[in-house]
């Protein structure tokens, strides 16, 4: 564990080293992304003015759920997304090659090795405006709950990242995975709405094989509703079990692994 | 130990039986292939690496000789453990490749002139401090392999230049210095003078010979220039549509497959009136040459007899017998092979 803390943060020394080097792009992506949050809020507060529930949570409970969804986007963008993104063109084009031959686990060099640290200033906006929206919440939460919050809070940041890869890993087989891409970014829309507006069979999709219900959500639950046992419960589980079998399409996605010709 | 264990320890190598199936699918040309080929596919195998048997002893270097196609870095990168095999066994340190075990994966290196392993955008510097951290190369030994290849390379002065703004020479001598800083026991080179001119090339095989003689690892080359092949490799494999065609020492290529000498007659300077050659035509053939030269190839067997009516009907100040270079050799045993297969 402590090579691999190491190891990334080689990754995040390079990273940071090379956003840097292209100014413009490193100021213009932080401007990007604070215009995304700014435009995000405003289109909440305009909903609560129309509507005083949504989902069963009230306009102070849901800019909490809000504020989980503009971090876990933030937190996503900055660990994963640049490295998923590329994985695919890797898989077609044999760039996996050196990846393969290191002695370290190449799920773990394909996942992280690309901090976006252009997106950095964005997560402590992100985290800003959580802050904010939790303090100032008209009734105490208790530092447990909040703390079992971030906790969920960063679990369901990581099962965004295994729903991702489970999205991307049959490219080993299908060579062009842009349909699937499409699907996960299709309905990783639904992560960015409350859960109680699901009913229903759908709703049990959402919150098992398909759980993007879960990934904010649940730990917003854990935040506000009386009974947390479930919810911390279910999290663990699917995201356990879904990890698992990342970790099982990725052994057998090797082996379909073609490289390219030189 | 017995003699017999003495020569299986020195063998870091192993291949028997080693097989490689791709499999395409075929498609017509135009809109309606691709229409069809929708709906209906025909699956295509094709053999890349037909059940090879090979062994590599610690301080050879083996090269890999065939044309484009012919399997040599499926075979490369099967060995290297990036790919599954269809068939056969394989063992590298007494590891299957495959398996991907850390231990194996220390104790070699992958270069391959067509890809980077470096991070573009930073100095080369930076990059080996990560692989340092990857393969665990303790403080002193890291600065002072890292001192070693990049005085011998060359390159010490630009090592904290980006990756980018390198010429191709010096970015691939600094992907020799990431492949080789951990000291790997087995290595695998894909073609590591591609593009370089020739003083870059010159450089690099001067270094894997210098390379080769301190730390003996096992080493197997691909490259398209004989040049590489003939000044790194006392042994060769000849591979083609996957199959091994020759396995055994460079020097026996010639002895095997050349079935012509090339006599060239220096004539003596001011020879005045044009010469006609065509008389010569019936011994072999007549190839291009300097002014004051002639060239002709002929068979093993007609060489005393061209070269005596060479004698006999031109002025000849010198008169010289060699044999075809490795190369064209190469070339017309998968010329000839394409045309049988035909």
């Amino acid at each position: 564990m402590i090579r691999y803390a190491r190891l990334y943060l080689y990754f995040l020394r390079f990273s940071f080293s090379r956003a840097m080097e292209f100014r413009v792009d490193f100021f213009f992506r932080i401007f990007m992304d604070s215009l995304f949050y700014a435009v995000s809020l405003a289109f909440f507060w305009v909903i609560y003015k129309h509507s005083p529930f949504m989902g069963g949570w009230n306009f102070d409970q849901a800019l909490v759920f809000a504020a989980g969804v503009f971090l876990n986007d933030a937190l996503h963008m900055t660990l994963f997304s640049n490295n998923l993104w590329w994985f695919p063109v890797f898989v077609n084009k044999g760039d996996l090659d050196y990846y393969l031959v290191r002695p370290v686990s190449s799920l773990f060099f394909l996942s992280l090795r690309d901090f976006a640290a252009n997106s950095f200033i964005n997560l402590l906006i992100a985290v800003t405006i959580l802050v904010w929206a939790l303090t100032r919440y008209p009734e105490p939460l208790g530092v447990e709950r909040v703390t079992l919050y971030c906790g969920l809070l960063l679990l369901g940041v990581f099962l965004g990242y295994v729903l991702n890869f489970l999205f991307l890993v049959p490219v080993f087989w299908m060579h062009n995975a842009s349909g699937l891409r499409e699907t996960y970014f299709g309905l990783g829309q639904l992560s960015g709405r409350p859960d109680g507006i699901f009913t229903g069979w759908v709703r049990r999709l959402l919150t098992s094989l398909l759980p993007f219900a879960l990934i904010i959500s649940f730990p917003t639950r854990a935040l506000f509703d009386a009974e947390v046992g479930s919810v911390v419960l279910q999290m663990l589980a699917v995201t356990g079990g879904l990890f698992g079998v990342l970790l099982l399409l990725w052994r057998f996605g090797l082996r379909a692994y073609a490289s390219a010709s030189s | 130990m017995t003699i017999a264990a003495l020569s299986r320890a020195s063998t870091m190598i192993r291949v028997r039986d080693l097989q490689k199936t791709y499999y395409v699918h075929e498609k017509a040309p135009g809109l309606w292939g691709s229409i069809r080929s929708l709906v209906a596919r025909k699956r295509i195998a094709k053999q890349a690496v037909q059940g090879v048997n090979l062994d590599v002893e610690e301080g050879e270097i083996l090269g890999l000789v065939g044309p484009n196609g012919a399997g040599k870095t499926t075979l490369v990168k099967m060995l290297a453990g990036i790919i599954h095999p269809s068939g056969g066994d394989a063992q590298v340190l007494g590891h299957t490749p495959w398996e991907r075990h850390n231990d194996f994966r220390r104790q070699i290196a992958l270069i391959m002139g067509q890809k980077a392993q470096l991070w573009w955008d930073l100095p080369a510097a930076d990059g080996f401090l990560l692989l340092k951290e990857i393969y665990r190369v303790p403080d002193e030994r890291y600065a002072k392999n890292l001192a070693y290849l990049a005085e011998v390379l060359d390159v010490t002065k630009h090592l904290n230049v980006q990756v980018r703004r390198l010429s191709l020479g010096e970015r691939m001598k600094m992907e020799l210095i990431a492949a080789l800083l951990h000291e790997p026991r087995v290595v695998f080179l894909d073609e590591p003078t591609i593009g370089l001119d020739l003083t870059a090339q010159r450089a690099i095989r001067d270094f894997l010979l210098a390379y080769r003689e301190e730390h003996r690892p096992a080493m197997i080359l691909t490259s398209h220039y004989m040049e590489d092949i003939e000044r790194l490799c006392k042994r060769i494999v000849i591979i083609d549509g996957g199959e091994f065609i020759y396995d055994g020492p460079l020097e026996r290529v010639a002895k095997t497959y050349a079935t012509q000498k090339v006599i060239t007659a220096h004539l003596r300077a001011n020879v005045g009136t044009p010469i006609d050659l065509t008389a010569f035509e019936r011994f072999g053939e007549l190839l291009p040459a300097e002014e004051n030269e002639v060239k002709l190839r002929v068979a093993r067997d007609a060489v005393a007899e061209a070269a005596a009516a060479l004698l006999a009907g031109l002025p000849v100040a010198d008169l010289s017998i060699d044999e075809e270079d490795i190369g064209t050799i190469i070339e017309r045993i998968f010329r000839e092979r394409r045309v049988e297969s035909s």
